[in-house]
């Protein structure tokens, strides 16, 4: 078993797999044949019906990254492929999709189909166009019955592999009126993905958790903390007790903070154990076995003080890496991968993301048993 | 020094830049309505193509809550992370002594455009 392990590292050794790419529609027009007539006329009006209200100086969507003829940023797959795929050489590239508001919307009906209808479109106009595209199924969490039946509805497709949950919620993830999300993604063997978005927006709390900041740059800075409120909950709520076989990532939320809660969760756990006795394990056992972090948007402290961080977070355990290609803060596998010591980016270059989404097992790496 | 032969100035309209390759380096050249500039093409911080960013003016130095633009068409600001660089010095707004981007002379001869290369 070892040595089989060892040879197949060996073979990954210079791969990429990008965790977060963001594809979208070229007119949200495009999802009415996947919606039932009674929400076509909102779909003109996507931007009011999405919340989305902080003001952002620098565009979401990267100018430089758009296909031509007039089309956003990151809605043309053809495109995404030669600017993306084939100049960085990625292998495999998972698609995170661009509803990340749609959990933070009043309506929990018509959140639940125009999931439904961007899934759909995802399948037949993304998945297609090229084997490297990995989907991943967005499900509104403001009804988890109907997100359940959601991920059941396509969950057994062979080239999805995430259900992506954003990470801005009504209430933590770790509690009970999300099982049915967690049920369906076990018995559909999905990864579950919190990707950050709708923070303070529609429905949900505030942008920070002292209120509402005045700036994008104020509120960028302090992102992280939504993530860290949903794993923290999602690890004492004993979530990975009651789904042992769960694994999460935890997409485009910044890095550096997982030590300081795993610290902080560990040291508790010796004072109030007694709380949360379906715990077996410590706080941080639970996290490196079952909870996966992406790079970008990475903090950029110098590189010795970065592979610093990404030991004291097991990154060879840990870390993903992610582009989140096409947006404006996006990452080049060469900024990132380039500062970390060989063995380290072979692990969040390729292999942490390959184990993760059990590639190999599905068949579907380029390098592995099957394409 | 070498000067090369860019663009003619009634090519080049106020706000607009155009990408070449000089010596295989790629450049841009710049005119905001009073001068010409030429600027690397290549962001310091991810080396990507930084010119097919916005020139911009800024938010001048002011107190808090006050707000005061200005060095309009003086600024290009990176396409992807947004940072901003001053196009007389190549120098990025945060950080210039650590992160610049390299400029070169210009000059005007015969309604043409010239990049001077050391």
């Amino acid at each position: 078993m070892e040595a089989s392990t060892t040879k197949k590292a060996s073979k990954f050794n210079h791969g990429i797999i990008d965790c977060d790419v963001h594809q979208g529609v070229k007119s949200y027009d495009d999802l009415k044949p996947y919606m039932p007539r009674v929400w076509w006329d909102r779909l003109k009006a996507h931007n009011a019906t999405l919340p989305f209200l902080m003001f952002r100086p620098i565009p979401l969507e990267r100018n430089d990254a758009a296909p031509g003829n007039g089309l956003p940023s990151g809605s043309d797959p053809e495109f995404a492929k030669v600017d993306l795929l084939d100049r960085y050489n990625i292998e495999r590239a998972v698609l995170t999709g661009n509803l990340l508001s749609i959990s933070a919307h009043n309506n929990p009906d018509y959140a639940a189909a125009l999931a439904s209808a961007f899934n759909d479109y995802t399948m037949d106009t993304w998945i297609p166009s090229d084997e490297r595209w990995l989907g991943s199924i967005v499900v509104a969490t403001q009804d988890p019955l109907l997100a359940a039946k959601e991920i059941d509805r396509l969950g057994s497709h062979p080239r999805v592999v995430q259900v992506l949950l954003t990470s801005a919620s009504r209430e933590p993830y770790g509690q009970r009126r999300y099982y049915p999300i967690y049920e369906a993604a076990a018995r559909n063997n999905l990864v579950i993905g919190i990707h950050g978005g709708g923070e303070g927006d529609g429905i949900n709390p505030s942008t920070t958790a002292a209120g509402y900041p005045t700036t994008n740059f104020e509120r960028h800075n302090i992102l992280a903390i939504h993530h860290m409120s949903q794993l923290n909950s999602i690890v004492c709520e004993g979530v990975f007790e009651r789904f042992p076989t769960l694994k999460v990532a935890f997409i485009e939320g910044g890095l550096a903070w997982l030590p300081h809660l795993m610290w902080r969760m560990d040291k508790n756990f010796r004072a109030m154990r007694n709380e949360v006795p379906w715990l077996k394990y410590k706080p941080s056992e639970y996290i490196l076995k079952h909870v996966r972090l992406t790079t970008q948007p990475i903090e950029e402290p110098d590189n010795k003080e970065l592979v610093q961080m990404f030991q004291l977070m097991h990154a060879e355990k840990t870390v993903m890496f992610s582009t989140d290609y096409p947006h404006w803060d996006n990452d080049t596998p060469l900024f990132v991968l380039n500062k970390l010591p060989e063995e380290m980016r072979r692990r969040v270059a390729y292999e942490n993301a390959a184990e993760m989404y059990q590639l190999q097992e599905r068949g579907l790496l380029a390098g592995g048993v099957a394409k | 020094m070498t000067k090369h032969d860019v663009v003619g100035v009634e090519e080049l309209e106020a706000g607009a830049c155009k990408i070449t390759t000089i010596e295989g380096k790629s450049i841009g050249v710049y005119y905001n309505g009073n001068e010409y500039y030429a600027i690397r093409n290549v962001c310091p911080h991810q080396q990507v193509e930084l010119c097919k960013g916005k020139f911009t003016g800024t938010t001048l130095e002011s107190k808090p809550h006050e707000y005061i633009y200005g060095r309009e068409g003086e600024i290009l600001t990176c396409p992807w992370h947004g940072w901003e660089f001053d196009v007389k010095t190549g120098k990025a707004l945060v950080d210039p002594d650590r992160y610049r981007v390299k400029v070169y002379d210009v000059s005007i001869e015969n309604n043409r455009v010239l990049v001077h290369m050391d």
